[in-house]
């Protein structure tokens, strides 16, 4: 069954094409949900319940989408919204403070089974986690998942130019960040 | 201040652009079923939730309901019980009486002797005070001729 977005919609808010186009949906976008989300909390456990929240937020609120924005804008939007809440969640029960929310992803990278990347990409990845949570997520969004500002500024609603002045930004302090010798 | 996006991120030229990080084995294959699983269990305990909030109000009002009869019903029933005594002893008195044939007699039967004699006094005094001048020349001349009236003094 090849996707059609509008087709898709249309099946999803039907009774009868519902579980078959949620199936075709799920499979489509679970990786790039997945790894959006995994890029925010680092951790693979974590980020498997977000995204089952994810899908479960839209299977419950599919009937009310508005399709102001495309299918995968709004699950995006849901997926960087429940990232964000869980990073606030940490924040008022784990710990005190965003540089301890750095620090505990930075903690979690560490110990992460299922990173596999070498020694550059760790402190790749570690200079990425010094970064404010919105900002590391629109570097993220632009340098990884090679987004246009135009998308990811209906993603975060943000205008393009504070998008291109946050990743500038981001750029400018994950330098510093290599250029200081952090093991 | 307008911002250059010229290849900003040729700064990391060096570093690899592709993803360090991995998921376990058969993770995507199997994530539609898990995500099915915890839809199902979302939708039991949702299920479970709109009854209770269907029935809520139905469990308010008879609640209030309850409320309303014990609030109503307890005073009522001791005002009814307090009555029903008050009926239950007049019955006896009521029965009394008619068993000692008529209602002088029960009614004196039923008063203390010092009742019995307070009323008298008082309805000497209430007699004594009615009494007046005029009553007393009609009584003289219902009962006395003339002849013993003149008499007499």
């Amino acid at each position: 069954m090849e996707l059609n977005e509008q087709e898709l919609i249309a099946s999803l808010k039907s009774e009868s094409g519902r579980e078959e186009a949620f199936q075709l949906l799920v499979k489509t976008y679970q990786q790039r949900l997945y790894w959006h989300i995994r890029k925010i909390v680092m951790n693979h456990d974590d980020t498997d319940d977000i995204l089952q929240n994810v899908f479960i937020k839209v299977w419950k609120n599919v009937d009310g989408f508005r399709e102001d924005s495309s299918l995968f804008t709004w699950m995006f939007k849901i997926a960087t919204n429940e990232s964000l809440s869980h990073l606030q969640k940490l924040r008022r029960h784990t710990v005190v403070s965003m540089n301890e929310v750095s620090q505990y992803l930075a903690e979690s990278l560490e110990s992460d089974v299922y990173f596999e990347g070498d020694e550059i990409q760790r402190k790749f990845q570690l200079a990425i986690l010094q970064l404010p949570n919105k900002q590391r997520i629109v570097f993220n969004m632009k340098y990884f998942d090679e987004m246009k500002y135009e998308e990811i500024s209906k993603v975060l609603k943000t205008s393009v130019g504070a998008l291109k002045a946050s990743y500038h930004f981001a750029v400018k302090k994950i330098e510093e960040f290599l250029k200081e010798d952090h093991t | 201040m307008k911002i250059k996006d010229t290849n900003i991120e040729t700064s990391f030229r060096g570093l690899r652009k592709d993803n360090p990080f991995r998921v376990p084995e058969n993770y995507f294959e199997t994530f539609s079923e898990r995500l099915n699983t915890k839809i199902g269990e979302e939708q039991r305990v949702h299920v479970k939730r709109s009854m209770y909030i269907t029935f809520k109000p139905f469990l308010a009002m008879a609640a209030s309901f309850a409320l309303l009869i014990v609030l109503i019903y307890i005073p009522y029933r001791k005002y009814y019980r307090a009555e029903s005594n008050h009926f239950a002893q007049n019955k006896a008195v009521n029965e009394r009486i008619d068993s000692a044939g008529g209602f002088p007699q029960a009614l004196i039967s039923s008063f203390s002797d010092e009742q019995f004699m307070s009323a008298f006094s008082d309805m000497d005094k209430s007699e004594s005070k009615s009494l007046t001048s005029e009553n007393l020349a009609d009584f003289i001349a219902a009962n006395y001729n003339d002849y013993e009236i003149v008499a007499n003094n």
